[in-house]
């Protein structure tokens, strides 16, 4: 099975990817309606395209999406405004609420999950309440969130917080409890400091289990700012598809989902990256 | 420092765990063993007996129910770097080169030395295992004969007054233990370095040893005897069987190991002697055959 | 720049094409820039009145063809002591407290004059600057203006009232100094059910409104039951986002619903739906949406409150002359407003629109901005949430009415800004022919054969 060409992977993408695109190219094509002679003239000019011939509006073909991408992309930055931004700006929006909101979390989770991982006592003690709290739709979060701080941008940013700290506190607190204990030894019989060990054996023992947690939090923050800012409103990528939705432009929400989907795989393609780099092989 | 008074004083040491059923589980008791400095000293037992508890014990790593070792005339409490451990899987960390595991190590003794400094002793230490050229390397990338050259040289490079190893050479296929062996021969000759081992292999205890101490089985494992190894120094492997004593050495241990291990669970009385002063026996210079 | 356009020109209309995009030309333009402050609080009071002399805008327009502007004017000033009046406006208003304000809109054409005061200029000309902000859902405009996200907000006119008892979130004392707009709702049915056009065969028909706390919801209620219909047993009726609601219809989620414009065209637009009754055919005049804010922000910064229900209740005069309509609809469609093709809001504005049956409707009173907040409506809309449960007990009717729809300072603001207030802060109405009484709430709701309480 391992002997394929390099470049057939990437090729069986793109035959997959053209097939998916004529198959919704075909499936989407306007069928040609009959213009009803009955049909006052007057009365077809005050309906959408679609609806004058007698359809229902449809799907966006391939070509639209293709378009709508374009007129999106080649003015990100455009400012017409309070409701009304660019989709660069929106991102730049998400991006700055998922890293404001991802970094605390890292900032809480790594620190405490080092301290849960190195006493099982309150690893044993406090593994329930994580368990329960986990699997806590960001949905959920949010009327409390703006119920109790009572400002929807911190609480955007604490739903971020509080759904994307457990993957990385679980995967902190367990990589810390199961870093080999003759590396531990090794260090206690030269006389470490705890500090010293802590950073130069631990962390980087670690490691690896903390960024595989950090990758999944990301993905979590990235799922949970488009559904934060869809709730809240205001700015944002999640904003815009929701104000796209609102105008019932499919277009522009297939759009938003492509854009979406694209920087959601380059967040976790760096931190991709960066857990290479922290990698060992033993 | 005279040579009676020895480096390590073990003194009525003994390691007990409760047991579910209640009472007492007592893996050894009653432990003494002096090692004088500048010895080899090899450990032999069968598996359950407590050697490598009673390494950690002198690591520092553990601590033990009864009993008090002393080091160079103060008790053990905790690890030192006077006392560096070679583990019997080598211990490196992968995410570190050859030389920053040995730098690790280096710059724990001497926390104020410069980068130069510390690479130059790295290097030098990488060189006195036959390692030179692979200091960048990263553990992975060494074999498993290489990865222990590391931890020889690790152990080494912060200049211990004991080197501790725990069954250093099982882990590797015989040629590489061979030339290990050797590499170590050859070095603790160098340094007068003292050495506590624990091992398996009587070739090697034959090899390396100037005592070899024989522990009964456990549970409440004992030393049965210390067996001094008479053989003249230097010894190679290609030689070592061409020594007379060789197979008198050889055959003691090995039967101890294979019959008199578990005698005293049979017969209490069977070491019915002073566990302070556990028998010391020559059997090289035995003339009747074991 | 504020523009106010002149209330004598009968052909005043607004239209793109000046430097600040806030005047129909850039002559008018020059002109607003030329004219100084008292001027333009002339000119609003003097359109204040011609509008309230005539408040039909055709009979205003032939008057003012007929006779001229400046004759118009003189005459007036006879018999009403319009300079009078037109210092009272300028004195009006201490320092305001805050001029930098956010106020939440949903994006609707019932929110049309809180949003077209902001591009059009009304909330300058009283000092203030407003940053209107499209809001995803009643809920999320409730606990944003709760947590003083929004100074203001645009809300559905039993919210208010629903927050001040503390039903459905926390009780804060809430007010509603204005209505934004009356009527401009409809019933819109999937396509497929183009020949029930009576009630009585809706039954199992599952229905959305857009919150539960919403005249929608209480209109259609009130619909299906004098249809012999149980809203709460014969059909179904849900809570649904607006945008989601064309899409629902066209999943088949749904079979219909009493929505807000612009979604009722927008399903005509897409080719889903067809109106079925326009809501002033169940209760002509009927409150819809409100201009709304906490009764800390009435009582902490009255001089900004004050300058904002004037803005408001200026704004919604305008909005209510047939003539401005189809400029404002070019003005709300872009995506910074209501995000909607121009096409939808000028039929939901100027009242002629495809009915998705294939004929063209003309009723030019599809929806009407009257900012005055009677309390009987609130009495009203107290009744209904009473009749389906939302509340329960002894309700004091009047004590809420008349503190959370600000109905005296209405009165006082109207006139402040040249207004012809009602006389009475309450109104007798009919809703689908039957008389209320507001002095009567309990036997109004004990006359109701179907009602859960």
């Amino acid at each position: 099975m391992k002997n394929f060409k390099p470049w057939l992977p990437a090729m069986l993408s793109i035959i997959i990817l053209l097939i998916f695109l004529g198959v919704w190219h075909l499936a989407t094509l306007p069928t040609q309606g009959t213009i009803d002679p009955n049909l006052d003239p007057e009365y077809a000019k005050l309906l959408g395209a679609s609806a004058a011939v007698g359809q229902k509006s449809t799907m966006p073909t391939p070509a639209d999406v293709l378009d709508k991408l374009w007129v999106n992309v080649k003015d990100p930055f455009y400012d017409h405004g309070t409701n009304d931004k660019g989709i660069g700006i929106q991102i730049a929006y998400s991006l700055a609420r998922v890293s404001l909101g991802f970094g605390l979390a890292a900032l809480v989770a790594i620190p405490f999950g080092f301290l849960i991982g190195m006493s099982p006592l309150l690893y044993k003690a406090l593994d329930p309440f994580i368990q329960v709290l986990k699997p806590i739709s960001p949905l959920a979060w949010m009327p409390l969130a703006l119920y109790t701080i009572k400002d929807s941008a911190i609480s955007a940013i604490f739903v971020i917080f509080i759904c994307s700290i457990w993957p990385m506190l679980i995967n902190t607190a367990f990589g810390v409890s199961t870093v080999r204990r003759e590396w531990i030894n090794v260090a206690r019989t030269l006389e470490v400091k705890p500090l010293r060990m802590a950073f130069k054996v631990i962390l980087p023992a670690a490691a690896p289990t903390i960024m595989t947690g950090m990758r999944i939090s990301l993905g979590i923050a990235w799922l949970v700012i488009v559904a934060a800012e869809m709730l809240v409103g205001g700015t944002g990528i999640g904003y815009f598809v929701w104000n796209e939705w609102n105008n019932l432009s499919i277009t522009s929400v297939i759009v938003a989902i492509l854009v979406i989907g694209i920087i959601g795989m380059i967040l976790d393609l760096l931190l991709g990256k960066v857990t290479k780099w922290v990698s060992f092989k033993e | 420092m005279n040579e009676l008074d020895p480096i390590i004083k073990i003194q009525g040491i003994a390691q007990r765990y409760p047991k579910r059923e209640g009472g007492t589980t007592t893996v050894f008791e009653n432990l003494h063993l002096n090692i004088q400095k500048g010895e080899f000293v090899c450990l032999i037992g069968h598996s359950g007996c407590g050697k490598t508890t009673i390494l950690n014990v002198l690591a520092g790593l553990d601590s033990t129910s009864e009993g008090y070792v002393f080091v160079d005339g103060r008790e053990i409490n905790g690890t030192s770097l006077d006392r560096a451990v070679i583990f019997q899987s080598h211990a490196l960390m992968p995410w570190l080169s050859v030389k920053d595991n040995i730098g690790f190590a280096v710059k724990s003794r001497w926390p104020d030395w410069t980068k130069v400094q510390i690479e130059a002793h790295c290097l030098k230490y990488i060189q006195l295992v036959n390692l030179s050229g692979a200091e960048n390397k990263r553990p992975a990338e060494l074999s498993g004969g290489m990865k222990q050259r590391v931890g020889i040289a690790r152990a080494l490079s912060i200049a211990p007054k004991i080197l501790l190893m725990d069954e250093p050479f099982s882990a590797l296929d015989a040629l590489t233990r061979g030339v290990l062996q050797e590499e170590v021969l050859r070095i603790c000759a160098e340094t007068k370095q003292t050495v506590f081992m624990i091992t398996h292999d009587v070739d090697e205890a034959c090899l390396l040893a100037d005592k070899v101490v024989l522990m009964t089985s456990g549970p409440q494992a004992r030393i049965a005897e210390i067996v001094e190894n008479t053989m003249p120094k230097p010894r190679t492997r290609a030689t070592l069987h061409h020594d007379p004593q060789f197979y008198k050495i050889r055959n003691h241990l090995v039967d101890f190991l294979v019959n008199r291990s578990k005698m005293h669970l049979t017969d209490p009385n069977a070491l019915d002697f002073d566990p302070k002063y556990p028998p010391v026996v020559q059997p090289g210079l035995d003339n009747i055959a074991a | 720049m504020a523009s106010f356009s002149n209330p004598f020109d009968p052909n005043s209309k607004l239209g793109k094409g000046c430097q600040c995009g806030q005047h129909n030309s850039q002559a008018a333009h020059d002109e607003a820039e030329a004219m100084n402050t008292q001027q333009l609080g002339d000119r609003a009071v003097e359109g204040a009145i011609m509008r309230a002399l005539f408040p039909h805008d055709e009979t205003r327009r032939n008057f003012l063809r007929t006779v001229g502007a400046g004759t118009a004017f003189a005459a007036i000033s006879q018999f009403l002591p319009i300079n009078f009046m037109q210092e009272a406006f300028a004195e009006t208003g201490g320092a305001l407290e805050k001029t930098k304000l956010k106020v939440g809109f949903i994006p609707i054409t019932c929110a049309t004059p809180i949003i077209m005061a902001a591009p059009m200029g009304f909330y300058a000309k009283h000092g203030l600057d407003v940053e209107v902000v499209k809001t995803a859902g009643w809920a999320v405009i409730r606990d944003k203006a709760i947590n003083k996200e929004y100074d203001a907000a645009h809300m559905l006119s039993p919210m208010p009232l629903a927050i001040s008892m503390g039903v459905g979130s926390a009780p804060v004392p809430w007010t509603m100094p204005a209505v934004e707009n009356i009527n401009g709702q409809a019933i819109t049915l999937a396509l497929k059910h183009k020949d029930k056009r009576d009630p009585k065969s809706w039954k199992g028909f599952k229905f959305a409104v857009p919150f539960d706390f919403s005249m929608h919801n209480y209109l259609l209620r009130y619909y299906l039951a004098e249809f012999g219909l149980d809203p709460d047993v014969d059909v179904q009726i849900r809570s649904v986002p607006p945008p989601e609601m064309v899409a629902n219809l066209r999943a088949g989620n749904i079979d219909g619903f009493l929505a807000p414009d612009p979604v009722n065209q927008r399903a005509v637009y897409d080719g889903v739906g067809f109106i079925h009754i326009l809501s002033k055919e169940i209760w002509d005049g009927h409150p819809c949406c409100a201009f709304s804010a906490s009764k800390e922000f009435v009582t902490t910064m009255p001089n900004t409150y004050q300058a904002l229900v004037k803005s408001i209740i200026e704004a919604t005069a305008y909005a209510n002359k047939d003539e401005n309509r189809k400029s404002i609809a070019s003005v709300i469609a872009p995506a910074n407003y209501l995000n909607q093709p121009v096409t939808v809001l000028e039929q939901v504005l100027t009242g002629t629109y495809a009915d998705g049956l294939g004929g063209i409707q003309k009723v030019p009173t599809r929806v009407d901005f009257e900012p005055f907040p009677y309390e009987s409506f609130a009495i009203w809309i107290l009744t209904q949430m009473k009749r389906w449960g939302q509340i329960k007990g002894d309700v004091n009717y009047q004590k809420i009415a008349s503190e959370v729809f600000l109905a005296t300072d209405a009165m006082k603001l109207m006139k402040d800004a040249g207004l012809v207030p009602p006389k009475s802060n309450t109104k007798k109405f009919f809703v689908m022919k039957k008389e209320f009484n507001p002095a009567k709430p309990e036997e109004y709701i004990a006359s109701f054969p179907i009602r859960k309480a």
